[in-house]
């Protein structure tokens, strides 16, 4: 059995309102490098959410804005796939009216649901993943093209992530600025901006609460043995590879991991990292549309979408430019 | 007045195994002088000494100072030297530069011009290392190496540089010179006292803090035990037929392991342990130097204090990493017959047993609590 072309077609994100430069945060207490460090590592602003924004604010106007880009229509999309990277993000009740009445309710008022409800997607069935951290995304893309691929009647899934630091948070994790944000894009077997092809994943739960230098100490093999493994299953070798746009972090990072790859590091795309930083597990789509909108991808080139996440968790999305 | 021998640098690692092994094969009288800046530095490590050898008390005798001093050796009456083995040095390979040339080669020249000294000197022997020929790949010879590198570290260079001012500023003296390889363990059983650069980074991989490895996998690594080095060096200088010789205290090419040997070998040695291998920590990735200096630069700035110091310790010597060296030892079999060739895979399992066991030195070995 041949199986459908899948498609990444839309895309829509959202930031935080409050757009802030990296010297501020720092000097207000919200990172834990100095400023001088993460100056180096290529981060220079990021955005938070103010008070009165919430996580699922963030989604609705990635939706929005992903839908008034046109092409999508509502009645078509049969699935909605809801990513976080934080588990407090997946549930908008408020602790405190579960703690007053007891009743579990107020921990299952989802944001999938709203979405859904708010944008008039009666035909979506709903979807939650939210354990993969900052792969996530990246998880609900390998889920739909399995969905889409293995279920005829499904036209279009809605794949997003969405998320926004607790107040008192730290906007730095792991040597990351961080950015509240929210991603999302239309997984379709209707054709689109590029094609999906494979999606690779390796996990290792006995690191689940790696420290900072475990997490860093990790990143380097294993980014290099998720897409070793995705090329080799597909049979390429990274010199197919054109493109690689992968998360907002230390700009030597992927330095290092481009030259270990031998891959040349100017194909490796991160034109959101300065002014972002890492949303989170929105970067590799935010990215992609910045850099296909610049009209830097022509068809045919093989661009590579990695992401390293908590869990730990190693992700690599493997797309053919239409 | 018997004759005596002198070890600069006795209270380090090759001194103390050469003060042993003389005490325990000799009847010579021991000048131990130690480096000790202040009075109290010196009595603290006389005392300690004197605990280590009690039962040798009437035949050793202290001295002290430092290197960096105008006359380091002016407590010691040169009449009375019949030996000198110069092994003070500093041994990390991130010393300072200006710190290598006051300690390393003006200290060597300060050594041999006291040696000049010593009327009944028969020996003057040069503890250094194989790669005091710096970033030369190929044939290390028993023989004199261009003192102009280039080098990977301010260590090797000041290595290279006090050899040369031996050969060449000393012509009188009855010099020798040991060049030791890089020491994994006290002997073959695997302990380990003394911890360097090839301790530190096997803690890093050991525990996933870094996955990368500058080298090639096909680079030789000469490593041997404190033991097999400082039995030969005592063989030599017993066999009294040492003068103006140049011993590279090493085995050959073939039994080098390769980079690659080595670290299939500790990780399957790690995977021993039950942690270890429950985190599925991968072998490391060979890098190139730019990626692994990009690399340490960013760990640097970000990591905590145990990732810090061991990459310290690595970048000086990564180049290295990448040189295929073929050391020669024909003159070192030929003056010690019985050279042992180590069974380096033996060698690295205990030597990594050990680590493992005691937690890089932190806890004693199991059954060797006191009871």
């Amino acid at each position: 059995m041949t199986l459908p072309d899948i498609y990444i077609s839309n895309i829509g994100y959202a930031l935080g309102n409050i757009r802030q430069t990296l010297e501020f945060s720092h000097v207000n207490g919200l990172t834990y490098s100095s400023t001088e460090l993460l100056t180096d590592s290529g981060f220079h602003f990021h955005h938070m959410c103010n008070a009165a924004q919430s996580t699922y604010d963030l989604a609705r106007a990635a939706v929005d804005n992903l839908l008034t880009s046109g092409g999508t229509g509502c009645e078509s999309i049969h699935g909605i796939l809801y990513a976080t990277c934080l588990t407090c993000n997946g549930n908008l009740g408020a602790w405190q009216d579960f703690k007053q009445s007891g009743d579990v309710k107020h921990l299952m008022d989802f944001p999938a649901s709203h979405l859904q409800a708010d944008f008039g997607l009666e035909n979506a069935f709903l979807m939650g993943i939210n354990q993969t951290a900052c792969t996530s995304l990246l998880s609900t893309l390998r889920t739909a093209k399995a969905l889409l691929s293995s279920e005829s009647h499904l036209e279009q899934l809605l794949c997003l992530t969405a998320d926004r630091f607790p107040p008192g948070a730290k906007y730095e994790q792991t040597y990351n600025l961080i950015s509240d944000g929210a991603a999302a894009c239309v997984v379709s077997r209707h054709g689109g901006r590029v094609k999906i092809l494979d999606a690779h994943h390796i996990s290792n739960g006995v690191m689940a609460q790696a420290s900072d230098d475990e997490t860093a100490g990790f990143y380097f093999n294993y980014s290099y043995r998720v897409i070793d493994e995705l090329l080799k299953r597909n049979q390429l070798s990274i010199n197919d590879i054109d493109w690689i746009v992968p998360q907002n972090t230390n700009i030597k990072a992927w330095e290092v991991l481009s030259s270990i790859l031998r891959f040349d590091y100017q194909k490796v795309l991160t034109p959101t990292r300065e002014d972002i930083g890492h949303c989170i597990s929105g970067d590799n789509i935010i990215n992609l549309k910045h850099a296909d909108d610049n009209g830097t991808f022509q068809p045919g080139d093989k661009i590579l979408l990695p992401m390293a996440g908590f869990g730990l968790n190693w992700s690599c999305v493997l797309l053919e430019k239409v | 007045m018997s004759e005596s021998v002198l070890i600069t640098g006795a209270d380090g690692y090759f001194g103390k195994l050469l003060t042993e092994k003389y005490l325990s094969h000799t009847d010579n009288r021991m000048l131990l002088w130690v480096r000790a800046q202040d009075r109290t530095e010196y009595d603290s490590k006389c005392e300690q000494l004197r605990k280590t050898y009690a039962v040798h008390k009437n035949r050793i005798h202290f001295h002290g100072g430092d290197l960096q001093s105008l006359e380091p050796f002016s407590t010691i009456n040169p009449s009375e030297v019949k030996a000198i083995v110069h092994t003070a040095a500093i041994t990390r390979f991130n010393v300072e530069e200006s710190l290598a040339n006051e300690v390393n080669r003006e200290g060597t020249r300060k050594t041999a011009m006291f040696a000049h000294r010593c009327r009944g000197l028969e020996q003057f022997a040069f503890i250094s290392t194989i790669y005091s020929s710096g970033l030369a790949p190929g044939c290390v010879s028993e023989t004199a190496v261009s003192p102009t590198g280039p080098f990977a570290n301010h260590y090797e260079r000041s290595k290279s540089e006090a050899e040369h001012l031996i050969q060449t500023q000393f012509p009188d003296l009855p010099w020798s010179i040991y060049r030791a390889a890089t020491i994994i363990a006290d002997d073959d059983s695997g302990k380990v006292v003394q911890y360097n650069v090839f301790h530190n980074t096997m803690r890093l991989f050991f525990h996933g803090l870094i996955s990368l490895l500058p080298g090639y996998h096909t680079t030789p690594i000469y490593l041997t035990t404190g033991r097999s080095t400082i039995d030969s060096i005592f063989e030599i200088l017993s066999a009294q037929q040492t003068q103006q010789s140049i011993y590279n205290l090493c085995y050959g090419r073939d039994t080098a392991m390769t980079l690659g040997e080595l670290i299939d070998r500790v990780f399957n040695n790690f995977a021993r342990d039950p942690d270890f291998h429950k985190k599925r920590i991968l072998k490391p990735l060979f890098t190139d130097l730019d990626a692994f200096e990009s690399l340490a630069s960013v760990l640097k700035g970000l990591s905590g204090a145990v990732v810090k110091q061991a990459l310290e310790s690595i970048r000086p010597f990564a180049q290295q990493l990448f040189i295929e060296k073929d050391v020669a030892n024909q003159q070192l079999l030929c003056a010690t017959p019985g050279y042992p060739i180590p069974d380096m895979p033996v060698l690295i399992d205990n030597v990594i047993q050990h680590l493992m066991q005691t937690k890089w030195g932190r806890e004693t070995m199991p059954g060797n609590q006191r009871q």
